[in-house]
């Protein structure tokens, strides 16, 4: 308890003393971590969005030739059904002239599109769901190069090559928000550092003396160690401040707004995402006291 | 309680500081360490708390090799080796009092301890009535007492003191050494480092002359004996 209150005394003092630089390290510190909860919330926000899309892209089209016999189309349904990835139930048969009413169904404000049609142009087809969105693309590789008959397939479609771009679009943001992250978190550990020799050499003589009359390394380390934990600390609750501004502010009015884009936030996010904001920022706040200890405080 | 056996410690740039030093010094005993200045008496005392390494040769305090001690077990070595300083080493932010208890909080002694025993280790260097003076308002030998009563706080079986009144008005320095002895006679082992021959005439103790980082004379009620 003695301990307890006299590093918390030393702590304060010391951070009082050079309270400028403390306070660029905290707003490094905050910067950073504020954007790691910015991007980990957009990040989410947009893979839910995907996942919302992807639901309805889980779907394959399989044409098939007017040549087609009763008998191969039923091989081709059982071949079908037996995907483990397919969902067996969603696996559904779709002859040309129920494709030909959906299409006239769809398009009834131009009926130019059809009027003139004399035969029926459109192809029986199959239509099935993969259990998992992400199967999408097996499942259609797997159907072109195994199933019988493979003559009367003459097309197989998927929608997830749109999807896929704006992955790979997401996943250059999200690289780019790492690196942001990363080298905001080495610059604020680099000035928390800078606080912390500030703070070493300040205090000098305390800690010669100190050597001299017997503290442990530990003893005089812990000062300087729960300074630099507190900036960091410090720094994380503001990114904390920061973030959930950012959400009550910006992005539930966005999911509002912008209903048909489905956009949502995992609910339990911000439970995993401020712990380790904070945890951050004690890591930032240790790693820099520790680096300025090693350094110039020869104990 | 201090043995020093072929003890060499060697600068960068072949300086020798202290050239195969052996000797003992007895539990209890009062020891003056006296040369020219760069003689070594001042790499003599950082030996002895670890401060510096010896190149050569073995130290041992209390019947522990000191060589061989571990890093993190060095600050339990220097507790029991009070040590002071011809430049007080104070902290000038701190009053009389908060100096001393300094030595106990960073030791982790109880408040309790501090409040009881800090009055009383001044009042035995004779500082009982400023408590609350700061250092700046003290003469240069009244300084010298509050370091001694820091050094002297945890009760160290030793007590190493470089020129303690090479900052003290001469008339004073007497006393300062006056003090010395009185804590000697609690058993406390006391080697003094000076190059004040007045003083080290007055008391006639034990004398280990050093030159070049030699030993060249170890005698019992010694005088000075430079020129």
């Amino acid at each position: 308890m003695n301990k307890a209150k006299y590093f918390a005394a030393e702590t304060w003092a010391s951070l009082r003393k050079n309270i400028i630089l403390a306070v660029a390290a905290i707003a490094v510190v905050a910067v950073s971590l504020g954007i790691l909860g910015l991007v980990v919330m957009g990040w989410n926000m947009f893979s839910n969005m995907i996942k919302n899309a992807e639901r309805k892209v889980g779907e394959v089209d399989i044409y098939l030739s007017d040549l087609t016999s009763a008998e191969e189309l039923q091989t081709i349904e059982a071949f079908l059904v037996s995907i483990p990835e397919v969902d067996a139930k969603s696996v559904y048969y779709k002859s040309k002239d129920e494709a030909l009413a959906e299409f006239k169904e769809r398009f009834k404000d131009q009926p130019e599109l059809w009027e003139y049609i004399d035969e029926n142009p459109l192809p029986n087809s199959y239509e099935l769901m993969t259990k998992d969105p992400k199967d999408v693309g097996m499942v259609v590789g797997r159907i072109g190069n195994e199933a019988p008959y493979r003559e009367r397939i003459e097309d197989i479609k998927s929608a997830s090559s749109a999807i896929e771009k704006l992955e790979n679009i997401f996943d250059k943001f999200r690289q780019i928000g790492i690196v942001a992250v990363i080298s905001l978190a080495i610059i604020a550990i680099l000035l928390v550092s800078v606080t912390i020799q500030v703070a070493i050499f300040a205090r000098r003589r305390e800690v010669g003396i100190m050597k001299l009359v017997g503290a442990t390394n530990w003893f005089i380390r812990w000062p300087f160690i729960l300074e630099g934990i507190l900036e960091g600390l410090v720094g994380s609750f503001i990114a904390i401040l920061v973030a959930l501004s950012v959400k009550v502010w910006i992005l539930d009015k966005l999911m509002e707004n912008l209903h048909f884009l489905r956009l949502s936030l995992s609910s339990g996010l911000l439970l995993v995402l401020i712990p380790c904001i904070l945890v951050g920022g004690v890591i930032i706040g240790a790693l820099g006291s520790a680096y300025s200890l090693g350094r110039f405080l020869e104990v | 309680m201090i043995r020093m056996r072929r003890v060499t410690k060697v600068y960068k740039g072949n300086v020798y500081a202290l050239e195969d030093i052996t000797l003992d010094i007895e539990k209890g005993e009062f020891a003056f360490l006296v040369g020219p200045s760069g003689s070594g008496k001042t790499t003599f005392i950082k030996l002895l708390i670890k401060e510096e390494e010896p190149t050569s040769g073995q130290i041992y305090i209390a019947d522990a090799n000191i060589n061989q001690l571990r890093k993190w077990k060095v600050p339990y070595l220097r507790r029991k080796i009070g040590c002071v300083f011809q430049d007080f080493k104070l902290l000038p932010h701190k009053t009389v009092f908060q100096n001393v208890a300094y030595a106990m909080e960073v030791t982790g002694k109880s408040h309790r301890l501090i409040e009881q025993q800090v009055p009383e280790v001044l009042k035995l260097v004779g500082l009982g009535h400023k408590l609350d003076a700061f250092p700046d308002e003290l003469s240069g030998g009244e300084q010298q007492r509050v370091a001694i009563a820091r050094a002297f706080i945890n009760r160290p079986p030793i007590l190493l003191a470089d020129e303690p009144t090479g900052n003290v008005d001469p008339s004073l320095g007497a006393g300062i050494v006056r003090l010395l002895e009185k804590i000697n006679s609690t058993g406390t082992t006391v080697i003094v480092a000076t190059h004040d021959k007045a003083i080290v005439d007055n008391f006639r103790k034990r004398v280990i002359a050093l030159e070049n980082g030699r030993i060249i004379r170890d005698q019992d009620r010694g005088v000075y004996g430079y020129e």
